[in-house]
């Protein structure tokens, strides 16, 4: 099945860049805890790399075999991610409290992660299946409403960053096939007026449960303080940086999850302005990559996947460097390839994977 | 169709927007890159120098914990503002001149100081506990001795008050610091070190509703740990305040009427399973608790061999003596074998082959009926009457009745007592004899219940065999007047059980306060049916009772007999006769129970609405 003239085709700098950024997602790791006295964090690093390793396999493998199969089983796959997020919902109701993960043996996985690739696939076989019919906005309703009702699932988990990311993901894709922004326009006006208005007529305390319904980790002492740090962590960092071990303020616990969330953070007190730049330069080169393998695609769904990947990465991206600036507010969304995580790893090698897929059989359709 | 439809189908179109996407994507980078430009280039310096100097130090501000009031709205508990030490190791230059000033003045070692101070080494800039609740020549001290303190200070904070002294205090529970073991566990693991916690009681099982959430201010200080300005603030936001089914004046005439005595004393509503009044004797101190205990206090309290912090209400358990004739009672006119009329001769003692078991009165009680048995506690009757029955039946019945399982408190460890095995199944456990059958009857040997189980029994007979769930806490209340729970009777099951057994077993419960061994409980125009108990105390491991050691004294009971609305069940223990210590007890408590109730001497301090004080 696997044809060796594949080999040819494949994009061994987009792959070079991709491997050069978790590498450096390592070492911020390891260097961000290398004064933590936590036997547990002292190992995260290596916890990591392991993930890393998989996450390199499952890229692997997700080159192999065309992603034509991917379509086949689409709805599918998406059906079966839908199932996972509603166990994980009855699973946490009997449980205590907020449950984002299943646990099988050893291994423990988020569903929604794996729901941003998951609903790119549904909404490129759906929108794939009627590219003649695209024009009319009424096309639009159905994937509309299934992203609203999977993004409802993922808050009421409750996960906030993930439900938004999957909205924006859709709504870019759909912006992207042409859906006019001026249907978007009243949707985002009445919303606009609207939530200010519920807002000020709820009572003190309803609004106290919503924020922290929406964000249980919403530290007490207030996601204020983490801006704040954050901010002196990237703002101390310089035009050069304080160089590799020497970011004191990320390392001395004055920031919180700085191995997750907040890792740019602890790359912008070493390495500075032009580190920040260099980074950001890469990811900008990753997403330009993913817009292209999308354009060149001769399959309409193939486009459609590639774009609705490197939307969700780029996006992203973007959210978690400006919660790190304080130009967001906080909510746990982790910065592709460098944070630390397993789930995220592995979808985000996973989605690069099959980017290259599409890119390596742009000729083969 | 119009406006969506451009001039190319969407599908050629794809790669024209795709570029479009990519000019967001580098607007967006632009964004990212002037805000970095900003931070790092143009602010760099500063943030530089509050990174190096760290110069932002978090404080927590405690929240108040709620308060915790009696059904009325009684305040049983509140906070009172307290001044605690503290000191931030960064900011301590001279660790041992400090160290010695600040001891002088708590008048500690300078050792402990020390050493406290090099545990927070390890956090230099997270401000350090060293002594709570200074008092106030402490706090003149501190202030004047300012300069000569860099990098310690004074913090206001609540803590728990008690306007009503020790009142319940095993029922409510004490407060204090989360500890070393506690902070290991899952369960606690937001919990910072220091951080106050519900250590009993209801303060514990509703930890989580009184103790609202902390806030926090982040301060700007100078290179000497001096605050300079404050750079935010969230205000703490106060616990939810808890009503409990207690009344406060019951609850205060049953401690004074058990001065002295060691033991406890239960009042529930029969028909509810609100507990209206709960005392456990020997008690401690909670203000102790709520003051930074020193580790000898700790170690006294717990290992005091009278277990003060134990609640005897329902975590001891004892003999349940003659309070057992009432389930062989209801035991043998359920299965039929005992009518009310069936009579044995009681001449004083009773042999089992040549084994001798005595009465309690010498002499004997002459020929009974079952209602005369019961009135006077007869044993030779039950014993006679407990082999007629079996031992199989007994444990059934009081299996219904709820012996043998816990209440269903919820307020931590529960003892479930314990009933007789007649089939041993441990290899070398002696065979069940009928022996031992007698001894049960009469509740020894086998038979160990907790106070609040026969409460429950009682309570079964008085409202017609329905086992409720004991409860304490009515309603949780949020500061800002939100009903954030509140609670209902729950009726866990109905005995299977003829309505005429247990009419007949409350008219014989009457008996024994109006003309038998519990008249010592009598209350002019409340007609309370009851039932004395003298449990036998056998140390473990010896054979046969020490002379020096007195029995356990039980008085379990009911009132209106017709119509009940409170069960009380008291334990004296090492108090003798239950009708001579225990008896007189529950009369006080259905004295206060059931007086006019007067408006009360201090004004509640919520204004609760009347409908919610109101059952």
């Amino acid at each position: 099945m696997f044809d060796r003239r594949l080999l040819t085709y494949f994009d061994w700098s987009f792959a070079a860049a991709i491997l050069g950024m978790a590498c450096l997602g390592v070492l911020s790791i390891y260097s961000a805890n290398a004064l933590t006295t936590s036997p547990f964090r002292q190992t995260l690093h290596l916890r990591q790399l392991t993930w890393l390793a998989v996450g390199l396999c499952v890229l692997v493998l997700a080159c192999t075999a065309s992603y034509r199969n991917l379509a086949r089983f689409a709805y599918v796959i998406f059906g079966l991610n839908v199932f996972l997020l509603l166990v994980v919902l009855v699973l946490g109701k009997t449980g205590l409290g907020a449950q984002r993960w299943i646990r099988i043996g050893p291994i423990a996985f988020q569903p929604s992660e794996f729901m941003k690739l998951s609903l790119v696939l549904f909404l490129a076989r759906y929108f794939d299946d009627r590219r003649e019919i695209l024009h009319q906005p009424k096309t639009m309703l159905l994937p509309a409403g299934v992203t609203l009702a999977c993004a409802a699932l993922v808050l009421k988990q409750p996960d906030l960053g993930t439900a938004l990311l999957l909205v924006f993901n859709a709504t870019a894709i759909m912006l992207l096939l042409g859906l006019h922004w001026k249907y978007l326009l009243p949707l985002g006006i009445t919303g606009g007026v609207l939530a200010p208005l519920l807002w000020s007529f709820l009572k003190d305390y309803q609004r106290r449960r919503i924020l922290v319904y929406l964000n249980p980790d919403l530290d007490p002492l207030g996601a204020s303080y983490h801006i704040a740090q954050s901010k002196i962590a990237v703002g101390s960092g310089g035009a050069f940086g304080k160089g590799w071990m020497a970011a004191s303020q990320s390392q001395l616990n004055f920031l919180p999850m700085n191995h997750t969330d907040f890792l740019f953070a602890v790359l912008a007190e070493q390495w500075g302005f032009l580190g920040c730049l260099l980074v950001l330069l890469v990811y900008v080169y990753v997403i330009t990559r993913g817009f292209q393998i999308a354009g060149d695609s001769p399959d309409f769904f193939a486009s459609l996947l590639a774009t609705g990947i490197t939307t969700t990465l780029a996006v992203q991206v973007f959210i978690n460097v400006a919660m790190v600036l304080g130009m967001l507010p906080v909510v746990g969304i982790p910065l592709p390839l460098l944070s630390y995580g397993g789930s995220s790893m592995l979808i985000t090698m996973l989605s690069l994977g099959l980017l290259l897929n599409i890119h390596m059989r742009r000729f083969m359709y | 169709m119009r406006g969506t439809l451009r001039h190319r189908s969407p599908v050629q179109a794809l790669p024209v927007r795709l570029r479009k996407a990519l000019l967001c994507v580098g607007i967006g980078c632009l964004v990212l890159l002037l805000r970095l430009w900003y931070l790092q280039i143009l602010e760099g310096d500063r943030y530089f120098t509050l990174a190096t100097n760290n110069r932002l130090r978090l404080r927590v501000v405690e929240a108040p914990r709620g308060f915790i009031l009696d059904r009325h709205g009684e305040v049983l508990v509140e906070n009172r503002p307290t001044f605690d030490l503290y000191a931030t190791p960064e900011d301590v230059k001279n660790p041992q001149e400090v160290a010695a000033t600040v001891a002088e003045i708590l008048k500690v070692a300078p050792g402990d100081i020390e050493a406290r101070l090099a545990e927070g080494r390890t956090r230099p800039y997270q401000p350090l506990l060293i002594r709570k609740d200074l008092d106030e020549a402490m706090m003149v001290s501190v202030e004047e001795r300012r300069l000569d303190l860099p990098g310690v200070n004074l913090r206001i904070r609540p803590i728990r008050a008690y306007p009503s002294g020790g009142t319940a205090a095993n029922l409510l529970g004490y407060v204090s610091e989360v500890n070393q073991a506690q902070l290991q566990r899952e369960e606690f693991r937001d919990f910072r070190p220091g951080e106050s916690l519900g250590q009993s009681g209801v303060e514990r099982r509703f930890d989580a509703f009184i103790r609202g959430v902390d806030g926090g201010e982040q301060i700007e200080v100078d290179a000497r740990g001096r605050a300079l300005r404050l750079v935010s603030r969230i205000d703490p936001r106060s616990g939810a305040n808890v009503f409990l089914t207690i009344d406060r004046k019951v609850q205060e005439a049953a401690e004074a009427a058990f001065a002295g005595k060691k033991g406890t004393v239960v009042a529930m509503n029969p028909t509810t399973g609100e507990i209206v009044a709960m005392v456990s004797r020997p008690s401690f101190d909670p203000n102790l608790f709520a003051q930074r205990l020193s580790g000898d206090e700790w170690q006294r309290i717990a290992t005091d061999a009278s277990h003060p912090l134990q609640n005897r209400a329902f975590q001891a358990q004892y003999p349940p003596g003659s309070i057992f004739k009432l389930i062989v009672a209801i035991a043998g006119l359920e299965s039929g074998v005992l009518t009310p009329e069936t009579k044995f001769n009681c001449p004083g003692q009773f042999y089992l082959g040549n084994v001798k078991f005595d009465d309690w009165k010498k002499g004997g009680h002459g020929a009974l009926d079952l209602r005369g048995a019961i009135v006077n506690s007869c044993n030779v009757y039950f014993y006679q009457a407990g082999l007629r029955v079996g031992i199989d039946e007994i444990v059934r019945v009081s299996r219904a009745f709820g012996l043998g399982e816990a209440p269903g408190l919820g307020l931590g460890d529960e003892a479930k007592g314990n009933l007789p095995n007649p089939q041993p199944r441990r290899r070398g456990e002696p065979p069940w004899t009928a022996g031992n059958t007698v001894n049960a009857s009469i509740g020894q040997g086998a038979v160990v219940t907790s106070p609040m189980q026969l409460l429950t029994v009682v309570s079964a007979i008085a409202n017609g065999g329905t086992i409720y769930r004991p409860w304490v806490v009515k309603k949780i209340v949020a500061l800002s007047g939100e009903v954030l729970e509140s609670y209902e009777p729950e009726a866990l099951r109905q005995v299977n059980v003829k309505p005429e057994t247990l009419a007949f077993m409350r008219q014989a419960m009457l008996g024994v306060v109006e003309e038998g061994t519990g008249a010592r409980s009598k209350v002019p125009g409340v007609p309370i049916g009851g039932k004395t108990g003298t449990a036998q105390v056998v140390k473990k491991g010896e054979e046969k009772r020490s002379a020096d050691v007195k029995d356990h004294g039980w008085f379990v009971s009911f009132a209106p007999v017709d119509n009940p609305r409170l069960a009380v069940v008291v334990l004296v223990e090492n108090g003798g006769f239950g009708g001579l210590v225990a008896a007189p007890v529950a009369k006080a408590v259905y004295q206060a129970a059931f007086e006019a109730r007067q408006p009360p001497a201090r004004p509640p301090v919520f204004e609760p609405k009347e409908a919610e004080l109101e059952d």
